[in-house]
């Protein structure tokens, strides 16, 4: 097999002109900060916390060590750390600028809208575009806005949990994102209540050299149930852009949150994800990620276990192509008795690309009853691809179970031969086959999203066997 | 360079380039000995190894004056078997030429003091095991070398005593010629129960050149002991085998980092460490399969089993992965978990005591690793 260039999915890779009435320039410095605060009309206690963040931002090394090398090339001074329109979303596409709307539309976004949501968060470089919700879904007291309005409106939910599940000196990531923050999602679920139909985040960069930091917080409340979807895109440029979201889920007693990701970034995005889930009694997590673009990607969604018979899932699927490096993975903390929690990871990996897998699981001392079932598995389609497995597992007593199993393998000639005998062309065969590998995950993905990411596998088999 | 007259060209050249090898290979190690630190918190090999503790605590030992004081003796093995002595420059080569997991300069150290152990040069085969046994009751770092010959079988046992607290630092490299079958048993421990329970770290090298060997360790009665063990695969056709099986007690702290390097295609790997843990012990498992580009039609597993018998046991494990050819089949699994109930109901229901079930349930799980290490081959 012949390996050649391969082209993701084109839908996104287009840019309007720029237009911003705020644009706080490059590099980070307290007096980026003030003007994001100015530009945001924020308080003083958080313009005080951003640059406490800002402080421990620079104090902090770089992660270096159990990371990837690619993540030496972050330059943190070639970013624009602010870009937007003003801080208001409209509640109305109509009123949305005329630019961004077109960007939407293109993307599909409005369109899926009335098809399916329950409720739509667009945002466009640094702040959101656009923020609408079902009106039966406002008067049960459902919150669904942006990170912005949330801690203006809602101070007294949203105050208590900022930074609470992902500290800001957890990392230097996270503490860049409390000191740049903007944008996001912040969502309430009151107890008891159910949306039948899932919340969308569209995250789109335009801008070249733009770092978006987008901030969500999703509260389900005791006996919540909800499902929320981010999609992400963004023109190709020369210069690199920088997505550093932090994505903190809090899953109240008995409450159950999924969070799907389909990240379709272009190859020049650094794609560093924070996204941690704290779930108590009863509750569950899911996180449902699918990584198919970006030039690299570290993200390992994490579920701290923290209540008796909390459940945790990560289910992932990661490809990668020439030049780019997916380095996904998950993190669970097992801190209570009797939680479980189940990863299963998927990657595929293309002509020169690399995708690894990076986990941790972790049975705190005195937990009983705790179970974990790790399984990794990853599919070469060339002979330059590259696949690693990097798991750590750490248990502590003798009341647990912890199991990882990973292999690597690749497209069986013989299926292939017979795929081809019946008539397929080698790459139909090719993609029958990958298709094959991660039909059960695919699954997993609400059905808009499962038949779309068909597709973008479907192109992708198309252009890389030659 | 001089050659003999009798020499041809090709073969003049062939040498001169292997030297040129050589050498620069020398001056690489030499390089890489003088730049590496004393394995801190941020040495990704050490991760959960407590290097600020043991790593450094085992370089103050090597690097103060205290002596290497220790006996060496070989049984079943007479002319075959060499001591080394400090002079001897190619076995100095051969292990400044070793791989570490993260311990460069722990093993420069161990050169520095170069000139203990045993060199076997085993060029017939032999029926009955070769037994080397090596003691000590101070420091001690001891050096084996095992060359097998084309074609030669045999069956080596080395027994490192670490007596009344010592701290005993070996390094080892294993050489299999084509159609060489191999089997090398490692037993680390302190001999007495009532005596201080000493340290021990051992480095190991197996370079297959198209041969069979089975490779086993296996630690006892220590405070601490950290393996790390590099398998390297040069021929086609080659199978590699790593074993281990630990029954730590107490609060031992066992460290076990392995390496499986695919250099070339169509040969096979496996591994398998079994741990019983009991007490307040931790066990750390790092083990990682390389697959270097192009060395396509590769077999290689790993598998690392843990039975946690105490509630007080810690159990890091990380089977890592890294494959850069295709057409590979690699898998890895880490399980740990607890005693199966039903097991040990079945073993109740029968009459036996709880404690004497409990240990025959952990004999009869690390028995697998004794019974496919001894398997006929």
């Amino acid at each position: 097999m012949d390996e050649t260039t391969f082209q993701v999915d084109t839908r996104g890779a287009f840019s309007m002109p720029e237009n911003h009435k705020f644009d706080a320039g490059f590099g980070l410095t307290e007096a980026t900060i003030d003007y994001i605060c100015d530009a945001k009309g924020e308080p003083d206690w958080l313009r005080q916390f951003r640059k406490d963040a800002l402080k421990k931002f620079n104090e902090m090394p770089m992660p270096y060590h159990w990371a990837p090398e690619g993540i030496r090339n972050v330059d943190f001074e070639n970013f624009r750390y602010y870009l937007s329109h003003g801080a208001t979303p409209s509640r109305n596409w109509d009123e949305v600028p005329e630019d961004m709307k077109r960007t939407f539309e293109r993307l599909g976004v409005p369109e899926q809208e009335r098809a399916f949501l329950a409720g739509v968060d667009a945002q466009y470089d640094s702040e959101t575009a656009y923020t609408n919700m079902r009106e039966e879904l406002q008067k049960q007291g459902v919150i669904f806005v942006n990170s912005t309005e949330g801690l203006k409106e809602y101070e007294h939910i949203f105050r208590p949990w900022f930074g609470k599940v992902i500290p800001v000196g957890d990392n230097k990531f996270s503490a860049l994102n409390h000191a740049a923050f903007s944008g996001g999602s912040f969502i309430y679920v009151p107890k008891g209540v159910k949306l039948a139909q899932p919340l969308q985040a569209y995250f789109r960069i335009n801008s070249e050299s733009m770092g978006q930091f987008e901030r969500t917080l999703i509260i389900a409340d005791e006996g919540a149930e909800l499902m929320y979807m981010e999609g992400c895109t963004a023109p190709q440029y020369d210069s690199a852009t920088l997505h550093s979201g932090v994505v903190e889920l809090v899953a109240l007693k008995g409450a159950k949150i999924q969070y799907v990701t389909v990240q379709n970034w272009s190859t020049n995005v650094y794609n560093l994800v924070i996204q941690r889930g704290l779930a108590m009694e009863d509750a569950e997590i899911r996180w449902i990620d699918c990584n198919l673009g970006s030039g690299l990607t570290m993200k390992y969604p994490a579920v701290v276990l923290q209540g008796r018979r909390a459940r945790g899932e990560v289910v992932s699927i990661s490809l990668a192509h020439s030049g780019q490096l997916q380095d996904t993975g998950a993190r669970m903390i097992h801190a209570a008795p009797e939680t479980t929690s189940n990863i299963v990871a998927k990657s595929i990996s293309i002509g020169e690309g690399r995708a690894s897998y990076r986990g941790e699981v972790k049975v705190l001392k005195g937990m009983k009853g705790c179970k974990n079932n790790t399984e990794c598995d990853a599919l070469l389609i060339n002979t330059a691809s590259r696949t690693d497995t990097y798991p750590a597992i750490t248990v502590n007593g003798n009341a647990s179970a912890v199991q990882h199993e990973a292999s690597v393998s690749q497209v069986d000639e013989e299926m292939l031969f017979y795929l081809q005998q019946r008539g397929l062309t080698r790459a139909q065969a090719m993609s029958l086959a990958v298709n094959g590998f991660i039909n059960d995950l695919v699954k997993e993905f609400p059905m808009e999203y499962s038949v779309e990411l068909r597709r973008l596998i479907d192109l992708e088999m198309e252009d890389s066997i030659g | 360079m001089d050659f003999p007259d009798s020499m041809s060209m090709e073969e003049a050249f062939a040498l001169a380039e292997a030297e040129a090898k050589l050498n620069a290979a020398l001056a690489e190690s030499k390089a890489r000995f003088e730049n590496a630190v004393i394995p801190d918190r941020l040495n990704e090999d050490w991760r959960f190894g407590r290097p600020h503790k043991y790593a450094r605590e085992l370089a103050e030992l090597l690097q103060s004056n205290t002596p290497c004081t220790g006996s060496a003796e070989v049984q079943g093995c007479d002319e075959e078997a060499v001591i080394i002595n400090a002079d001897d420059d190619d076995l100095k080569q051969t292990e400044m030429l070793m791989p570490t997991i993260g311990s460069d300069a722990l093993l420069g150290l161990h050169l520095k003091r170069f000139g203990n152990g045993y060199a076997l040069y085993l060029e017939k085969s032999y029926d009955s095991p070769i037994i080397i046994n090596y003691r000590s009751s101070g420091l001690y770092t001891p050096s084996t070398f095992i060359m097998a010959a084309p074609g030669v079988h045999a069956h080596i046992i080395e027994n490192i005593h670490c007596e009344n607290g010592a701290t005993i630092f070996a390094a080892r490299n294993i050489q299999v010629a084509e159609g060489a079958k191999l089997k090398v048993e490692l037993h680390a421990f302190c001999p007495g129960v009532e005596q201080v329970q000493g340290r021990c770290m051992v480095i190991t090298n197996v370079q297959n050149m198209g041969g069979e060997v089975r490779h086993l360790t296996n630690f006892l009665n220590l405070d601490w002991a950290r393996e790390e063990t590099v398998a390297e695969i040069y021929a086609e056709g080659s199978d590699t085998q790593l074993y281990s099986s630990n029954t730590p007690l107490e609060h031992m702290v066992l460290d076990q980092h392995t390496r499986q390097v695919h250099h070339v295609g169509k040969a096979v790997s496996n591994l398998l460490y079994k741990n019983v843990l009991e007490d307040k012990t931790t066990a750390t498992f790092a083990g990682n399969i390389y697959v270097a580009p192009g060395a396509h039609n590769t077999d290689a597993y790993q598998s690392n089993r843990n039975l946690m018998i105490s509630e007080y046991a810690t159990v890091n494990s990380l089977p890592g992965l890294e494959i850069l050819a295709d057409k590979v089949r690699c898998s890895h699994g880490s399980a740990s978990g607890p005693m199966d109930e039903e097991q040990l109901f079945y073993l109740l229901s029968r009459g036996i005591p709880r404690h004497e079930a409990h240990q025959l349930i952990a004999l009869g799980f690390v028995e697998e690793v004794d019974n496919k290490f001894n398997a006929p081959f």
